[in-house]
């Protein structure tokens, strides 16, 4: 599972950080890997050619059957018309895709479907209480925190999980939180005013 | 044109004020709709084949694999290869193939299995080497075209008069516009008839391309862009081989097909900001005017495309001369990106300007304002310069280079800006009040993210005395009528005068069925605070809805058109930046820009100084992260993606001040590129305020700083 580092102590590198400091995380992500691997029980296979997947999303279930490959992304956007988190570099670099899973963000373009079965997922989708905004969604109207708007849903999931975990952050712990989403359009320094301006959600 | 009833009025009710974009909900929501998330029954998803090489000829192609793959529909060549004309692909990515399947993963998977055999041949993608003549020639013409030089004055004379003349070599970068919503098509046919959802800058253009290109009548051609993730220029040109490919795998496979290209692609295949680079010899005299400027100029804007940029940019020298040379690589083509051409001639500009300042101790604002042209209402740089110095601080800069203790340095620099936009018709709209009280603003453009439907329903309400949120806006719909291409910043000062003249002509129209019933002639009524009543005289009128009941079944119906008067052209701005550089490791930290900024008659604040805030931060983008990496040997892009391509987030923002100046008078302008135009310059003069050290190159990296550093104190 892709998970973000969303950790807003300020203290731990997020993963942009990390790859621009480093440029190694990939190299030692693969050395690591097949040792791991092979101290583990081999699980059972399964695949290739579609497979069932059962999804708990935003509280309701949601049966597939995908290929094991298939990303938490596209199985609700291209299977299931959950079309509100986006697809913007398809490789957990840019955020437009973010949800939340059991209250940690991940880049879910990066994670696959089957992993995070019988585990609770938010997608932007679910957000919203019919026309009542969730009080992140209400602050990035008043505060005009979008232009295009592509990758606002990631953004909005993005801060819903900083507030939950920590509902009073410092400036400097909103910036670490948000470091992991791009805006092309540039709207940051009103993304940043707006998270700010939240009160009131509940720690998750 | 004075006192026409259309004319912009002195006390607007809505215009100019915080309103929140109108699709804010549908978009934090995730209920806005873009090409991205238009799924159709049954429909099919496609992907192309492009080439791996820089320079090759296409020998063979075999489509027969990808079409026994599992879920695959259909798979098309872009073009005919068989013939000896027009087999060369001339760039990494130029389109060979398209393959349409059930899934995406299939048609990734299909998309693979396709076996092109190309005939690999040299290319040319270093500059350098293409401007000595040590790379192979590719370009039938050769790779290096002459563009037009430029004189004026007496270059001999100029110099003989300076005082001090500085010469330096000065560039910018090859940038992509990666938008955040890649270039993507969904198409559906029925019959001839041929439905289109796409991401794009112009659905009218579109709708032309499609028509022209698959050799149909566009009136059976409907283009949708309801929402859009950026397009910066990228998205102004035509639909591309792709949305071309999307309308011929849908035609043949009988499908709905949708075509989305992934991150690699928009890199190599959607366009650039072309390079810009400059070698520059300046006179300067002891009271500080430019008295020459000799500039020989280059770029690349790709595969046989241009890369001009104004040089000097807005400075006034009455002696210099400028030649310049377009280098064609085998890379993809440009095309215009956020203020095309002023991003690079301002850098390329603004920095020796800093250099000639110091050469005769001049502050460099005072040193600017020497040198501008005169003021006038489109060139207040003179007036902006001083502003923003007082309310920035400018007093507190220390001369070049920061004497401090300790390895963190500070530093502020500054530049101006300058940009055409403005309006022009054809450019119609169409209001409609119906019965029960709703207005409909109709026209056929597109909203790219700036705000455009929050703008339409701006004018609207305040042209009827009624709220935003009470205005209907239809637009991103070909069947909503003609309307321009959204580029150059021009949309907003063409669409304006139109929406306010159909609003008015509308009103004027309801005012006839309202005044029998108040007993009034209906020229005294006018429309506020949602009443329709005679001026001054709240007892004598009724609630908009009241009013409305009297428009009967048929709705009114108005047009309005583009007038000359309500929107001029060309705006002038200035900005400030402050950095740190820590000059133990080479990184530039932004922390403050002030953007003083005119743009005619504010339409809608709060999305016009988002533009503002957007484009600082592009061009902050330009000055300190983003590239074009391209091996020097295989000419493939090294960091064709989102984390090797380095963007700003959010703890790179510095504080950002936004000053409008409100300039009612001279119209709607438009300020989609001024604000992009000069931040990037001003980081760089920063940086050598902060340094001592001059950074004639972007993008300022750590690498660049302190090998800069190292020279400059060698």
């Amino acid at each position: 599972m892709a998970t973000k580092d969303d950790s807003s102590d300020g203290l731990r590198f997020n993963r942009r950080n990390f790859l621009r400091t480093t440029g190694l995380v990939g190299l030692a992500e693969t050395i690591a890997a097949p040792v791991e691997l092979a101290a583990e029980s081999t699980p059972a296979a399964v695949g290739p050619g579609d497979v069932p997947v059962r999804l708990n999303v935003n509280g309701r279930q949601i049966d597939l059957m995908i290929e094991p490959r298939v990303t938490l992304l596209d199985a609700l956007r291209t299977r299931a018309n959950l079309t509100g988190d986006k697809r913007g570099c398809d490789r957990g670099a840019c955020g437009a895709c973010t949800m939340i899973v059991d209250g940690r963000t991940v880049y879910s373009c990066s994670t696959l479907a089957i992993e995070v079965q019988g585990k609770q997922i938010r997608s932007v989708d679910g957000l919203a209480s019919g026309d009542q905004l969730h009080p992140v969604q209400q602050a990035f109207c008043d505060k005009d925190a979008l232009m295009c708007g592509f990758c606002t849903p990631g953004f909005i999931m993005a801060s819903v999980a900083l507030l939950e975990k920590n509902p009073n952050p410092t400036p400097e712990q909103i910036k670490k939180g948000l470091d992991g989403n791009i805006c092309r359009c540039g709207t940051f320094s009103r993304i940043f005013e707006a998270v700010s301006s939240v009160k009131g959600v509940q720690r998750g | 044109m004075a006192n026409s009833e259309f004319d912009w009025p002195a006390k607007p009710s809505v215009l100019g004020t915080h309103i929140n974009r109108l699709d804010g909900p549908d978009k934090v929501t995730g209920r806005a709709k873009y090409t991205f998330d238009i799924n159709r029954p049954g429909m099919l998803y496609a992907r192309m084949v492009r080439s791996p090489h820089p320079h090759a000829r296409v020998v063979s192609v075999d489509l027969s694999a990808a079409t026994r793959m599992p879920g695959v529909r259909t798979a098309l060549l872009t073009r005919d290869f068989s013939g000896s004309q027009n087999n060369r692909v001339m760039f990494q990515g130029d389109e060979v193939a398209a393959v349409a399947a059930d899934t995406e993963e299939h048609a990734i998977d299909a998309a693979r299995s396709i076996r092109v055999e190309y005939d690999v041949l040299p290319h040319v993608t270093v500059v350098e080497k293409a401007l000595d003549g040590t790379a192979p020639v590719v370009f039938t013409g050769g790779n290096v075209r002459d563009g037009r030089p430029a004189q004026a004055g007496d270059l001999t004379a100029g110099f003989g008069a300076a005082a001090k003349v500085v010469e330096g070599t000065y560039s910018t970068q090859v940038i992509t516009h990666n938008c955040m919503e890649s270039h993507g098509t969904v198409c559906e046919w029925n019959g001839d008839r041929l439905m289109v959802w796409i991401s794009t800058q112009g659905i009218n253009a579109a709708r032309e391309n499609f028509a022209s290109a698959l050799g149909i009548p566009q009136a059976n051609v409907r283009v949708i862009c309801q929402y859009m993730g950026g397009g910066f220029g990228s998205k102004a040109m035509s639909v591309g081989a792709e949305g071309l490919m999307c309308a011929k795998l849908a035609k043949a496979a009988n499908a709905p097909v949708k075509l989305m290209l992934d991150r690699k692609e928009e890199h190599l295949a959607t366009g650039n900001r072309p390079s810009a680079a400059s070698r520059i010899k300046a006179g300067v005299s002891a009271d500080g005017i430019i008295t020459a400027f000799d500039a020989q100029s280059w770029g690349t804007g790709g595969a046989g495309a241009t890369a001009d940029f104004p040089l000097p940019y807005i400075y006034q020298i009455a002696n210099r001369h400028r030649s310049h040379k377009n280098v064609f690589t085998n890379t993809g083509q440009q095309r215009p990106m956020r203020a095309p051409g002023h991003p690079q001639g301002s850098f390329n500009t603004e920095i020796i300007m800093d250099e000639l300042a110091d050469q005769v101790n001049i502050d460099p604002i005072a040193f600017r304002i020497k040198n501008l042209p005169p003021e006038a209402a489109n060139a207040m740089w003179r007036s902006y310069l001083l502003e923003g110095a007082a309310e920035f601080g400018w007093n507190k800069r220390h001369a070049t280079g920061d004497k401090t203790a300790g390895p963190i340095k500070t530093g502020m620099g500054v530049s101006i800006n300058t940009w055409g936009g403005g309006g022009r018709g054809p450019s119609p709209a169409h209001c409609e009040i119906a019965s029960d009280g709703g207005v409909i603003m109709r026209l056929g453009t597109q909203d790219l993210g700036t705000g455009t439907r929050t703008l339409v329903a701006v004018i609207t309400a305040d042209a009827l005395g009624l709220r935003p949120s009470q205005i209907r806006p239809e637009i991103g719909d070909t069947l909503y009528g003609v309307s321009a291409l959204s580029g150059g910043s021009t949309t907003a000062a063409s669409i304006s005068p139109g929406i306010r003249v159909a609003a008015i002509k509308a009103l004027d129209a309801l005012k006839e069925k309202v005044a029998p019933a108040l007993g009034v002639d209906a020229a005294s009524l006018v429309a506020a605070g949602g009443r329709i009543q005679v001026e001054n005289d709240p007892s004598k009128g009724m609630t908009w809805a009241d009013a409305c009941k009297r428009i009967g079944p048929q709705p009114i119906a108005a047009d309005g058109e583009w007038r000359a008067g309500m929107s001029s052209s060309t705006t002038s701005g200035a900005q400030f930046a402050e950095v740190t550089v820590d000059i133990e490791t080479g990184i530039v930290k932004v922390t403050r820009v002030l953007v003083v900024q005119d743009c005619g008659l504010v339409v809608s604040r709060l999305t016009a100084e988002s533009q503002c805030y957007g484009g600082v931060v592009g061009s902050l983008n330009f000055a300190l992260f983003e590239d074009r990496i391209l091996d020097r040997n295989t000419g493939q892009m090294l960091n064709p993606n989102m984390e090797w391509y380095l963007l700003a987030g959010m703890s790179d923002i510095p504080r950002i001040e936004v000053r409008l100046k409100e300039q009612p008078e001279r119209g709607v302008i438009g300020l989609g590129e001024p604000p992009t135009v000069s931040t990037a310059a001003a980081i760089a003069l920063a940086v050598r305020n902060a340094t001592g050290v001059t950074m004639r190159s972007l993008p300022l990296t750590p690498a660049r700083i302190l090998g800069a550093m190292r020279l400059g104190k060698g």
